[in-house]
């Protein structure tokens, strides 16, 4: 069996077929094993669900706390026993609740590492014990997990029955419990008793009663219901789409305006519109704006017509008709303007570019609906609202003045974006400029707004690498069913408080934030503060997303993770997962760069690895220095490494070489990248394959999915000088050939024998009839493949080859990749443990 | 003295010079000159049509500067010597070489004695083709947006191909459509409530010289790409040849404004902002080229500058009552507007046409210097849909027999004169061009202190008044033999539609007068002309006084002509008689108190801009109709038409009735005439003679709309129907409500419903005055 059964359509009610994978403790998304497909009854059956619920539930109250085991700590040498790559594959400490806890003894009671994961997965029970612990309690949430439903389906409640408690007004979940004969359950957030509403048992379609522990949400940890009327404001807002094209100079001879317009037009089909409400409208801007007026399919002339407003101080409507369309009624207007769009431009001399002010008027296009406004230019806002101006100064770069290059250079595009913000308009940026384009001032808009910043840095049509990369990505992007009128909040146990949260969204209140526009390809970080002591065995999240689906419903996903508590330090270190402390590390040092700089911020997760392997030396090591004298329990191994990695990141790494458009992409990436790719990103994944495993590259005879060789270490100790290697960050693939790599492998990789010969930088691979470069293509494919990954993303790496004995630039390009070397300004893994031991030591 | 013979004369000095004058006979001194009441004045027509003339293909012999005056045939030339004498400054000149052959029995045409006005053709080439921009009220039904894209598309086969057009639309908002744009229509859109200036107009349109606007330090236009060969507004204004299919499409394509209106609301309409833009397209690249902007508005402006009323239904537009009791919103502010774009309008050498297709007003009040000051036309009239509109429009674009429009653009007009005359000023559709000479005047009458004037636009039948008044160090001049002449030379530049630039000439000379109290002066008194050009000052004062105030100036000035020229014993107005040469002048006067142009009341401000425009364009013969109307009867006691009386004696049952007031044709049925045609009988046997009494007025009204512009409205009416009003209006109240019917008078007059005095009464009080010297 596949671990992703092929689901095509919503859960009905009272189905539960074996939908996502079981995400069992202990085992890694990965490599998770295959779950075979069962028969449903069989299912539910050995979850023994059906009538009465299960006997034992009512002594749960009774259950002294810490009787369930922990996970144990298991002290490890960082010296002696140097790190290696797979550790970062192990799954998270498992979550070892009390017997019982949930309702049901569903195995999908409680939530799946790869929508909600802690960095503590035993809580402590006080404010001080986590003080003392040194470690972040945060959450790291990424509610949806692929850019299509249908490629990850979630369980739905469909009846419009949705139980919340009166009062933290939690949705009743599998850690709930039923008292007075289950007509009451008591809320396991805050104590409170609710009564059960009457349809809780009730089918009104079918007009009969149903088995209660067949509801969803008393299986599922993460559901959607569907919500009715009250969770609406208004009626649910069609999926809209304004596209703000630069038509600048730059913008139309890089091929910009051409390419999109072409995608566009090929990706009509794949921009979700199931409901037949989808609305396209677009615009060109150059000095000033140009409106489309594209008239609906029946009408007698289907031309468009372009209105240009180059009134910039005060933007306004040409006309109140035809400007934002219905893609189904003017579906063949819309392909005739799209093919006459590429050729529109094609004289211009604008250098300018209003965009600020364009988007001001898309804002006020679109206000009324609320919808995405999806940004392509290739140029620096030169003209009209929110003007910029080249600010960037090579000199500053590497100096404790860089940070100011990364912080806002215009107030319009925060305060703007909270406008946007409140009328429901996400805006998204596609930058394509092959000069200064003041990234770190245009990504405030997608950053408070759920958007999100792409970044192609010189990017140039000319170059079939490039269209190709952007086309595919922008097709992808024009197809993901994202959620509209959005808003995200965690309840918790009381005594746990939302304290901050980390991501593309904005503020709205204290503990609600707020997306016009829910991406698929994000995940968001919140810390939790302890305020009270918690007195229960284990306490619960819940994160619920409030949106609109593309398709026009009103639906609520809810993801509900419990944990278990400890009073004990060594219980939070050995359930401490690594990956997501790294996580939120990531975003505190994203928030200091742009708050105190890039050099505050590289200290200060610094200073954080120390603190933690001090704590640990101190509290839990009993100052025993064994072997090497640096110690951390098993699964915090690789913190060290991956903070290292983040400090040797494009965006932190201490360099004079790197502009700051490309540092603030990369921040808006650190700040946004699922967890997967996020990993990837501070430690690229590094395989090598002139000598990889005969299985590798080729299909698993069980899964069919293509075999990855072993990762191995991010250090040039690991190269040969005859090999072939594959380093890929998730944003770039480095194809990295050595210097002595012998003839007979660059014929059967490349189709032929002269290395020399080989097109160095950007390019694709050739196919060529041989089986080396068949596993090489698949290794270098699926190295690509978000669904594996367990996340939603657009992006398509490209590939450069690198010649190890070829240009030095792109060589020493690849080599930052290995987070492990010393280059540059950075020092090396083995420098770093160093410095480390000296610290802790001390 | 034979007066008709005279009148002869005048009329044929009229068809050559295309000038009539008040007096043609100068006084000798400026004692004199005081005591003739009515200014010496010329109405003179520049461009007036004269088919058999030649056209001189060189350029001008002109005097020395500062004169600049051109040969003419009243220059004394020395052949042997190739010299000629400057008649207004007295200079010698040589004349150029080329002039070598001249001998008595050869001399260039100039010189000719019938050659009293002449033309040339310059060497100098028109900047630019004509160019025509169309602006259009989108605000409109259906059906009229439709009749009036229709008009303006077959307006394109009229025009030279090679002429520039242009497209600007508006409603809430105005657009400038880029014709040159071949991708898809395109145009630029201006808010509807904003004020913009010239420059951003330009900046907006991209009319800036590199495309580029300030403020956008650093940025070079890309290298390597030279500016489309035309500057940038050839995106938008393009030969017709090249542009016709992309300017049919606009303007087929053209929709009702989509803005929504609300019940209770006018539609918004930019019209202030729509014509400053146009204004503004033309500025930059087209200065000094000859243009017209040609506006067509089915409703007042109600948004932005220029506005003349608001948009909510509830509040009317001003009416000459609001005017006079100050209760005016907008009025002052619109007409600043205007104003000022009339002002830079004419400063750049554009015409601005207004077609008004509107049953109620559109602001013509406020909008009436934009046309007044270029040489624009206004046409008024219900609704683009009418016949009066459509063939109006299309007479714009006659052509001559060599198939050149019959437009001029960018005219000067200067006037020369002897040191005896000077010129006080001009009234007509112009500006000052605030030119010092020596003979400029010391006095002012309507654009004044200045020579020289500037027409935008300028056709063949507009005429302008000028004025001129005797010079205080008068005297004949003793170097000159023979009579002694007053001499003026009118010199009119203009761009004509063939591309190239011309020169008029007129030379002017009349005599001056003998010693104090020649009878030739008041001999050469042109009766008609002197109303006409009395008429325009009455219009010109009415402009700015009060309506009170120049009826009792017109009066006076009557008055104190009576008593000056007439014969009469003091004291006794039955001695009272005038020379038949002004016999008809108080009766003009009379009619002109009476008219539309003064009495105002009776008509929306709309349609007083409207009248006195046209007034101030027409020759002394049209104005008179307009004065004057004409009435002609058509009975079965004789054949064709008999001018009667204007006067409700004239009103009789048996007889047809045929008004013209060059606004209006009207044909009246008497009452008996009415009901034979109601019961048909012109269709039946044996009454072909009732049916050809029926069909003659018609035929002669055909006759008088022929070359009229613009197209009067035509009305059939029957006695006691309600458009006998329009002829009612018109008459001499001799038999008045208040009057009763008496000796004289047939029983079966019409009463006519009005406090005005009859023309008996008024020349009672008129004689009774004169002949008292209190004038
Ligand atoms: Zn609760
Ligand atoms: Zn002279």
């Amino acid at each position: 069996g596949s671990p992703i059964p092929p689901m095509g359509q919503p859960m009905q009610p009272g189905m539960q077929p074996g939908m996502q994978p079981v995400m069992q403790p202990g085992i890694q998304p990965g490599i998770q094993p295959s779950i075979p497909q069962q028969p449903l009854d069989q299912q539910f059956g050995q979850m023994n669900l059906g009538g009465a619920p299960p006997a034992p539930m009512q002594q749960q109250q009774q259950m002294p706390p810490q009787q369930t085991p922990l996970n144990q700590l298991y002290p490890s040498d960082l010296i002696g026993q140097p790190f290696q790559v797979q550790e970062l594959d192990l799954p998270p400490p498992s979550i070892n609740l009390p017997p019982n806890t949930s309702v049901t003894s569903s195995p999908f009671a409680n939530c799946p590492p790869k929508y909600v994961r802690s960095t503590l997965n035993a809580v402590p029970t006080t404010h001080s014990l986590l003080k003392k612990s040194r470690l972040p309690f945060a959450l790291v949430i990424q509610p949806y997990t692929s850019l299509h439903d249908a490629e990850d389906p979630v369980p739905i409640v469909p009846d419009q029955v949705i139980s919340r408690c009166r009062r933290c007004r939690s949705y009743i979940n599998s850690f709930a419990t039923f008292l007075d004969h289950g007509h009451r359950w008591r809320c396991n957030m805050c104590n409170l008793t609710n009564d059960v509403p009457q349809a809780f048992d009730w089918d009104a379609t079918a007009q009969k009663n149903i088995d209660r522990w067949q509801r969803p949400e008393l299986n599922y940890s993460v559901v959607e219901f569907v919500a009715p009327q009250e969770y609406m404001v208004r009626p649910p807002q069609p999926l809209v789409y304004l596209f703000l094209f630069d038509v600048s100079y730059a913008a139309v001879t890089s091929g910009l305006l051409a390419t999109s317009a072409r995608c566009i037009l090929e990706s009509l089909d794949r921009i979700p519109n199931v409901d037949r409400r989808t609305k396209l409208g677009f615009m060109a801007v150059d000095s000033g704006l140009h409106y489309f007026s594209i008239p609906p399919d029946e009408s007698e002339n289907g031309d468009p017509k372009m209105l240009v407003v180059s009134d910039l101080d005060e933007p306004f409507l040409p006309t109140p008709e035809d400007l934002v369309v219905n893609l189904s009624q003017c579906r063949q207007n819309i392909e005739t303007f799209l093919n006459k769009l590429q050729g529109m431009f094609q004289d211009t001399q604008n250098p300018a570019s209003a965009m600020g002010s364009a988007m001001r008027a898309g804002h006020k296009l679109i206000s009324s609906t609320g919808g995405k406004i999806t940004v392509l230019s290739a140029s620096l806002p030169n003209i009209g609202y929110g003007k910029l101006e080249v600010r960037e100064d090579k000199k500053l770069l590497g100096t404790s003045k860089e940070g100011s290059l990364l912080q806002t250079a215009n107030s319009f595009y925060k305060s703007f974006a909270v406008e946007c913000s409140k009328v429901q308009v996400s805006i998204d940026m596609f930058l394509f400029s092959s000069s200064y384009q003041d990234v770190a001032t245009l990504s405030n808009l997608p950053r408070y707004t759920g958007g999100q910043t792409y970044f192609y840095p010189g990017w140039n049509a000319a170059r079939t690498e490039d269209a190709m990369k952007f086309a595919q990505e922008f097709s992808d992007y024009l197809s993901a069913e994202v959620g509209l009128e959005a808003v995200l909040r965690v309840r918790a146990t009381t005594g746990l408080r939302m304290n901050a949260f980390y991501g593309n969204f904005f503020n709205r209140s204290s503990d609600l934030c707020a997306f016009p526009a829910f991406p698929r390809d994000q995940a968001y970080v919140v810390e939790v503060a302890i305020d009270e002591t918690l007195t229960k065995p284990y306490v619960c999240m819940q994160t619920a997303v409030l949106h609109t689906t593309c398709n026009g419903e009103r639906r609520i996903r809810v993801l509900t993770l419990a944990l278990p508590t400890t009073e004990t330090l060594a219980n939070v270190y050995a359930s401490a997962d690594q990956l997501a402390i790294a996580t939120f590390f990531s975003h505190k040092a994203v928030e200091r760069a742009l708050g105190s700089g890039l050099e505050a911020a590289r200290d200060a997760l610094q200073s954080k690895v120390i603190e933690i392997l001090q704590t640990y030396r101190k509290e839990l090591a009993g100052g025993n220095m064994g072997g090497g004298g640096l110690q951390l329990p098993h699964n915090l191994r690789g913190l060290p490494v991956l903070f290292l990695g983040l400090t040797k990141n494009v965006g932190l790494r201490k360099s004079a070489q790197i502009p700051s458009d490309l540092r603030s992409a990369a921040l808006c990436l650190l700040s946004t990248l699922p967890l997967p790719l996020l990993m990837q990103y501070i430690y690229p994944h590094f395989y090598s394959l002139h000598d990889m495993p005969d299985s590798a590259g080729t299909p698993d005879p069980d899964t069919g999915e293509i075999v990855l060789p072993p990762r191995i270490n991010l250090s040039s100790e690991r190269i040969v000088s005859y090999g072939l290697y594959l380093i890929d960050d998730g944003q770039t693939q480095f194809l990295w050939v050595g210097r002595d790599a012998v003839p007979a492998l660059v014929l059967d990789v490349f189709g032929f024998e002269d290395r020399t010969q080989l097109k160095q930088g950007k390019t694709i691979m050739p196919i060529i009839d041989s089986d080396m470069n068949a596993r090489v293509r698949a290794v270098i494919e699926k190295s690509k493949d978000h669904r594996s990954k367990g996340v939603g993303s657009i992006i398509v790496p490209p590939l450069y080859i690198v010649r190890e004995d070829g240009e030095p630039s792109l060589k020493l390009w690849a080599q930052t990749l290995l987070v492990e070397d010393r280059a540059d300004q950075g020092v090396s893994l083995q420098q770093w443990m160093g410095m480390l031991r000296e610290k802790v030591v001390q | 003295m034979d007066y008709e013979n005279l009148k002869e004369q005048w009329s044929e000095i009229e068809d050559k010079d295309g000038v009539r004058l008040s007096w043609n006979t100068f006084p000798s001194s400026r004692m004199e000159a005081s005591r003739l009441v009515v200014p010496i004045g010329a109405l003179y027509t520049p461009l007036k049509e004269k088919p058999d003339q030649a056209l001189l293909q060189y350029e001008p012999v002109s005097c020395k500067a500062p004169c600049r005056a051109v040969l003419n045939p009243f220059c004394q030339v020395d052949m042997r010597a190739r010299l000629w004498i400057c008649p207004f400054c007295l200079q010698r000149n040589a004349l150029p070489p080329h002039y070598k052959d001249i001998s008595h029995d050869q001399i260039p045409p100039e010189l000719h004695p019938d050659n009293t006005t002449i033309e040339y053709r310059l060497a100098r080439p028109a900047p630019s083709p004509p160019i025509f921009v169309f602006v259009v009220d989108t605000c409109q039904e259906e059906d009229s947006l439709k009749a009036l894209k229709d008009s303006i598309i077959m307006s394109l086969s009229l025009l030279p191909p090679y002429a520039l057009v242009g497209l600007v639309t508006f409603g809430t908002m105005a657009q400038v459509h880029e014709i040159g744009y071949t991708e898809c229509a395109k145009s630029y859109v201006f808010r509807g409530s904003k004020d913009y200036t010239a420059k951003q107009v330009q900046e907006m349109l991209g009319l800036m010289a590199s495309g580029l606007r300030p403020g956008m330090a650093g940025i070079q236009p890309q290298p390597g790409r030279a500016p489309p060969p035309m500057g940038p507004a050839a995106r938008f204004l393009l030969p017709v040849q090249q542009c016709e299919f992309q300017l049919t499409n606009a303007l087929e394509q053209l929709q009702r404004d989509p803005w929504p209106v609300a019940n209770d609301k006018r539609a918004l309409r930019c019209t202030g902002v729509a014509l400053s833009v146009a204004v503004g397209l033309l500025e930059t690249s087209f200065q000094n080229a000859g243009g017209r902007i040609m506006l067509f508005t089915g409703g007042p402006a109600t948004e932005g500058p220029g506005m003349v009323v608001g948009p909510e239904l509830r509040e009317p537009i001003r009416s000459h009552h609001d005017i006079d009791r100050d209760n005016i919103k907008y009025y002052k502010k619109a007409l600043k507007f205007y104003d000022n774009l009339a002002k830079r309008t004419a400063h750049n050498g554009h015409i601005i046409d207004i077609f008004a297709g509107c049953l109620d007003q559109v602001g013509l009040l406020e909008m009436k210097g934009l046309a007044n000051s270029t040489g624009g036309h206004m046409i008024l009239t219900d609704s683009f849909t009418s016949s009066m509109y459509k063939q109006s429009f299309a007479r714009v674009f006659d052509k001559d027999a060599d198939e050149n429009l019959l437009m001029g653009f960018n005219a000067s007009l200067e006037v020369l004169t002897t040191k005896e005359l000077k010129v006080t000023g001009l009234i007509g559709h112009a500006v000052s061009m605030n030119k010092k000479s020596a003979s400029v005047g010391e006095t002012e009458c309507g654009i004044g202190n200045t020579c020289s004037w500037k027409m935008c636009g300028i056709d063949p039948a507009a005429s302008y008044g000028i004025y001129f008044e005797i010079a205080s160090q008068g005297g004949p001049n003793q170097m000159q033999q023979g009579p002694q002449k007053g001499m003026m030379q009118f010199l009119t530049y203009y761009q004509h539609s063939a591309g190239q630039y011309h020169l008029r000439v007129t030379t002017v000379a009349r005599n001056l007068s003998g010693p104090s109290g020649d009878p030739a002066i008041a001999q050469s008194f042109d009766q008609e002309a002197a109303a006409v050009l009395m008429s325009r000052i009455a219009v010109f004062k009415a402009e700015v006084d009060d309506g009170p105030d120049v009826l009792r100036w017109v009066d006076r000035m009557l008055i104190r002509l009576c008593s000056r020229f007439a014969e009469y014993r003091k004291d006794d107005p039955s001695s009272f008689r005038l020379e038949k040469n002004f016999t008809l002048y108080p009766q003009f006067m009379f009619h002109l108190r009476r008219s539309q142009f003064l009495q105002v009341f009776n008509n929306s401000p709309d349609e007083t801009a409207f009248y006195r425009h046209v007034l101030n364009h027409e020759d002394v013969s049209n104005s008179l109709v307009m004065i004057q109307p004409t009435l002609d009867s058509y009975g079965f006691d004789h054949e064709g038409s008999q001018p009667v009386l204007l006067d409700s004696t004239s009103i009789q049952p048996e007889t047809v009735l045929l008004l013209d007031t060059f606004f209006h044709i009207l044909i009246f049925h008497g009452e008996t005439i009415a009901s034979w045609r109601k019961e048909g009988y012109q269709a039946q046997e044996g009454y072909e003679s009732f049916a050809t009494l029926l069909e003659a007025p018609k035929e002669d009204a055909k006759e008088l709309i022929q070359d009229r512009f613009p197209l009067p409205r035509f009305i059939v009416c029957d006695a006691g129907g309600s458009q006998a009003r329009f002829l009612l209006s018109k008459l001499n109240p001799s038999t008045t409500h208040t009057t009763g019917s008496y000796g004289g008078v047939s029983q079966s007059a019409q009463t006519i419903f009005t406090d005005d005095v009859s023309l008996q009464t008024f020349m009672e009080h008129l004689m009774k005055l004169a002949v008292s010297g209190t004038g």
